[in-house]
């Protein structure tokens, strides 16, 4: 054949074949990045002989979904916040699950009362300080961060970000609509600047000396602890971790889940609820500590030593389907206070 | 300047079927766009009443700065630039001839990344600064904030001015010597009485690229939190999980930016112009004295090494602190992935941006013009909003076929299209036709009709016309809108990202799963690599313009 031909056929190959799903698969849309779900998939693989297949996009994945009906070829849908879950739920893109594992494995608060999603790691959204400039016994809970005290001193990424949303969502749950907008309004009017950059750039920002106060994702203080960029450690250094609403009477802090649940027209089921079960049992939920600081899910596995380290917060028990439900309030009241 | 063409056009169209080309093409690269229309005509929930009292006026303010912004400075840039190589001799003219191209390579979102490292507070510009005298805080002393609209405007400017360079270079090029030198006699501007208006239509095809490219970006406005209208989309339909008021958005942005256009397109009708005499373009270029050629050189210097060297020297020196452990032979095969992508992207972009340009130019009558333009606009949309678009209509070919297949098979449902790289490439002829057809279409603006004319009084049927004389005399558009459309793939982001076959990554997503936890360090060195490959096209094209001496 020439090589003109080889070169036909590769390409007619790619184009027609390439979705086509052979024995032992399971494909996936994922909302997290490869480099860390791969060392998961990898893990999987090699025990049950499945391949993993993934599509990774933050955005979009399940109108992709939705618009591919029964000619999708997903199976398993890997998110971060449970807003992204709720849509895929809330458009019926989700089969119920029927799994023991699964159940005996992920507590009630933290997957769908249909069975359609389980949670099946943490995070929770804690207060960063100077360690030179702040007294941390002056902020007990996420609520005091609106005090005049700190005018000109807080930091803070955009309130339309997911995470914001979520916290902003936990504070309607627990103290009504009226008083989350005054608190916001508060909040906002504390900033020492324009709501910008990501987790990151608030430790920077603080190291820097341009605010004294922040909010982030637990995750992140570790990502900094443990970088490659010494720069980045220093930063860590330079913050003490406060745990908001702590206190006996207190709900807990904010948390948020990455998760996972089954296409409904998947066409590998059993692989995809094997990959759950997976991602849910000893091996990965010690994984989700070990590879991103994250708390496991499954309340009989205890968190790497790194995050006991820290402190285990106490924990906001409200169903985590609730805080997907507030997410579109919380982002009107973003939108009034301009976070 | 003889315009007898229209006559003669309108005898043609009755007696060919060349005009259906065009139109079915059109509609299929139109289908995306009215699925996209389609989901906005839902029910918004009262969302506008929400964002009119709130952040609705902020988003249009925010989105038109920008743009009117960035066009100023692109347009310096580039038209300057260009009239600069094209029509004066200095010094390093030949090398700038092609440098200024380059910094089309830069995502615009990298480039904001490495800046704002490098000029905020804790960045090595101010702490120089503070060392150098002796500031203590930020308090002390002024410095532009380059997470703002003004960093925006600067980051977008020098890394999409390349669209008005090439184009406008290409036009001055091929503007012929005669009316120079009628300008000369009669003691005329060059530039403002022959090379801008001949230009005109090249320069607006870049603009417009620019325009679209500005409304539609979302990586470098997330990141300096400009709160524009695309930024607001995705507030709206990720934030309030409603879809059909964030597709609305989109949609009025587009109606914009479309309504732009159009007034433009009116505006320049009146004005035709076109070269009567035997064409004589080999213009000999006009030797500069010492201190103006220098001026001239740092004219062009600056926007190579603000949009391409210090990039690169910044995204070169982060590769160096990692110690991330890249996976070399799946980076290579992401390499390999990529230009294979942009290349049967742009090609396909290329055939069917020809096909609708030249023959509804020459064929098609007003209707048929409109239509192929408006088919080229899925530029305006922000990518993601676009992939929607491409989801709905590939959805609902599938649906179709599998309809079909099951009514002769029986239970069949798997989609043809549904997860295949065609659907990727379906999306970039998309978004990237106007990028093909904008360059074409302003190529052949520029032929002389009576050349035309003529050969059709000789009686010479209309392929033969194209493949003789059309064809050779817009090649170089033709090569400046495939370069163009090859390295825009190559950086194109979101729509990848959504639209993508399982395991498959052209270097924009590799790049982007590290940028997006902004570890710049692990993404630098793939972020290098897009712009290494975008080098490759413009060399090309470079050999190419040299080797046919216009």
């Amino acid at each position: 054949m020439s090589s003109q031909n080889t070169v036909l056929l590769t390409i007619i190959n790619i184009i027609f074949f390439s979705h086509l799903s052979f024995a032992q698969e399971v494909n996936i849309y994922s909302h997290r990045q490869p480099f860390l779900i791969n060392p998961f998939l990898e893990v999987f693989t090699k025990k049950t002989g499945i391949k993993t297949n993934v599509v990774y996009s933050t955005k979009g994945l399940a109108q992709r979904l939705k618009a591919e009906g029964q000619n999708s070829p997903a199976d398993v849908i890997l998110t971060v916040d449970i807003g992204r879950l709720y849509i895929y739920e809330d458009y019926n893109l989700l089969l119920p699950i029927n799994s023991k594992v699964l159940n005996n494995n992920i507590p009630s608060h933290l997957k769908s009362p249909k069975n359609t999603w389980y949670g099946l790691s943490k995070r929770s959204r804690v207060i960063v300080t100077s360690k030179e400039r702040v007294d941390t016994s002056k902020i007990k809970r996420i609520e005091d961060l609106a005090n005049p005290e700190w005018r000109g001193r807080i930091c803070s990424r955009p309130g339309s970000h997911v995470y914001n949303r979520a916290l902003m969502a936990s504070i309607i749950a627990a103290n009504g609509e009226e008083k989350a907008e005054d608190w916001a309004a508060a909040f906002v009017s504390n900033l020492a600047r324009r709501p910008q950059g990501n987790d990151r750039a608030q430790v920077k920002a603080i190291f820097e000396g341009q605010c004294d106060i922040a909010i982030i994702n637990n995750y992140y203080f570790g990502k900094l602890k443990y970088s490659e960029d010494p720069q980045q450690q220093e930063w860590a250094k330079t913050v003490n971790l406060i745990f908001p609403n702590q206190g006996n009477d207190d709900r807990g802090a904010h948390i948020n889940i990455s998760g996972g649940g089954i296409a409904i027209h998947s066409k590998n089921k059993d692989n995809a609820i094997k990959l759950l079960e997976f991602l849910s049992g000893e091996v990965s939920q010690n994984l989700y500590g070990k590879i991103n600081f994250e708390y496991p899910a499954n309340p009989k596995i205890s968190p790497s030593s790194e995050l006991v380290g820290w402190g285990i917060p106490k924990e906001d028990q409200i169903p985590i389907i609730k805080i997907a439900e507030l997410g579109p309030v919380a982002q009107r009241i973003i939108d009034r206070v301009g976070w | 300047m003889v315009n007898s063409t229209t006559a003669l056009k309108n005898r043609w169209v009755s007696f060919d079927t060349w005009t259906f080309i065009p139109f079915l093409l059109s509609l299929i690269l139109f289908g995306p766009i009215i699925c996209l229309f389609i989901t906005a005509s839902g029910d918004s929930e009262g969302l506008w009443q929400h964002l009119y009292q709130t952040v609705l006026l902020k988003y249009i303010v925010n989105t038109l700065l920008l743009m009117i912004g960035v066009s100023i400075s692109v347009l310096i840039l580039g038209v300057g630039a260009a009239w600069l190589v094209s029509r004066y001799e200095f010094t390093g003219r030949k090398l700038y001839d092609w440098l200024l191209m380059l910094p089309a390579a830069c995502p615009a979102y990298l480039v904001a990344y490495a800046y704002t490292d490098f000029f905020e507070y804790a960045g090595p510009v101010q702490n120089i600064l503070r060392t150098f005298f002796g500031w203590q805080n930020a308090q002390q002393y002024w410095f532009p904030e380059i997470r703002s609209l003004g960093g925006a405007i600067f980051v977008m400017s020098f890394v999409l001015y390349p669209y008005v360079y090439i184009l406008a270079r290409t036009s001055f090029l091929k503007s012929p010597s005669s009316f120079y030198e009628v300008a000369k006699l009669y003691n005329k501007n060059t530039f403002f009485s022959v090379g801008l208006p001949l230009a005109r239509p090249a320069i607006i095809a870049g603009l417009a690229l620019v325009c679209m490219e500005v409304i539609s970006d979302f990586g470098t406005v997330e990141f300096f939190t400009v709160e524009t209208l695309t930024l607001g989309i995705f507030n709206v339909w990720l934030g309030m999980n409603n879809l059909v008021a964030a597709s609305q958005i989109a949609i009025v942005a587009f109606i914009f930016v479309i309504a732009l256009l159009f007034i433009e397109i009116k505006s320049r009708a009146s004005k035709k112009y076109s070269d009567s005499t035997q064409r004589q373009t080999n213009q000999n270029k006009i030797q500069l004295p010492k201190f103006k050629s220098l001026i001239c050189a740092i004219f062009c210097m600056v926007p190579v090494f603000l949009g391409f060297i210090l990039p690169i020297l910044l995204l070169f020196s982060h590769s160096l602190k990692t110690s991330y452990h890249q996976d070399w032979i799946k980076l290579s095969r992401v390499v390999l992935d990529t230009l294979m992508i942009a290349g049967i992207g742009s090609i396909s972009i290329i055939i069917i941006s020809s096909l609708t340009a030249i023959i509804a130019f020459y064929k098609g009558k007003s209707f048929l013009n409109k239509f192929t333009d408006l088919a080229s606009t899925g530029y305006a949309f922000p990518g993601t909003m676009l992939a929607i678009g491409i989801l709905v209509f590939i959805g609902l070919i599938d649906n179709f076929y599998s309809l079909i297949a099951s009514g002769i098979f029986g239970n069949f449902n798997s989609g043809v299209l549904s997860g295949t790289i065609l659907v990727l490439i379906l999306a970039y002829v998309v978004r990237f036709q106007a990028v093909g057809y904008g360059s074409i279409r302003s190529g052949v603006t520029q032929i002389p009709n009576n050349l035309i004319d003529a050969s059709y009084m000789m009686g010479k049927p209309f392929n033969e016309i194209i493949r003789k004389v059309v064809f050779p005399l817009i090649k170089t558009s033709i090569i400046a809108g495939g370069l163009l459309a090859f390295v825009d793939i190559m950086k194109e982001l979101p729509m990848t990202l959504l639209l993508r076959p399982f395991n498959f990554e052209t270097l924009a997503t590799y790049t982007y799963q590290f940028a997006h936890d902004e570890l710049i360090e692990q993404a630098s060195l793939p972020a290098l690599l897009i712009i290494l490959a975008g080098l490759i096209p413009v060399i090309i094209m470079n050999k190419y313009l040299r080797e046919i001496k216009l």
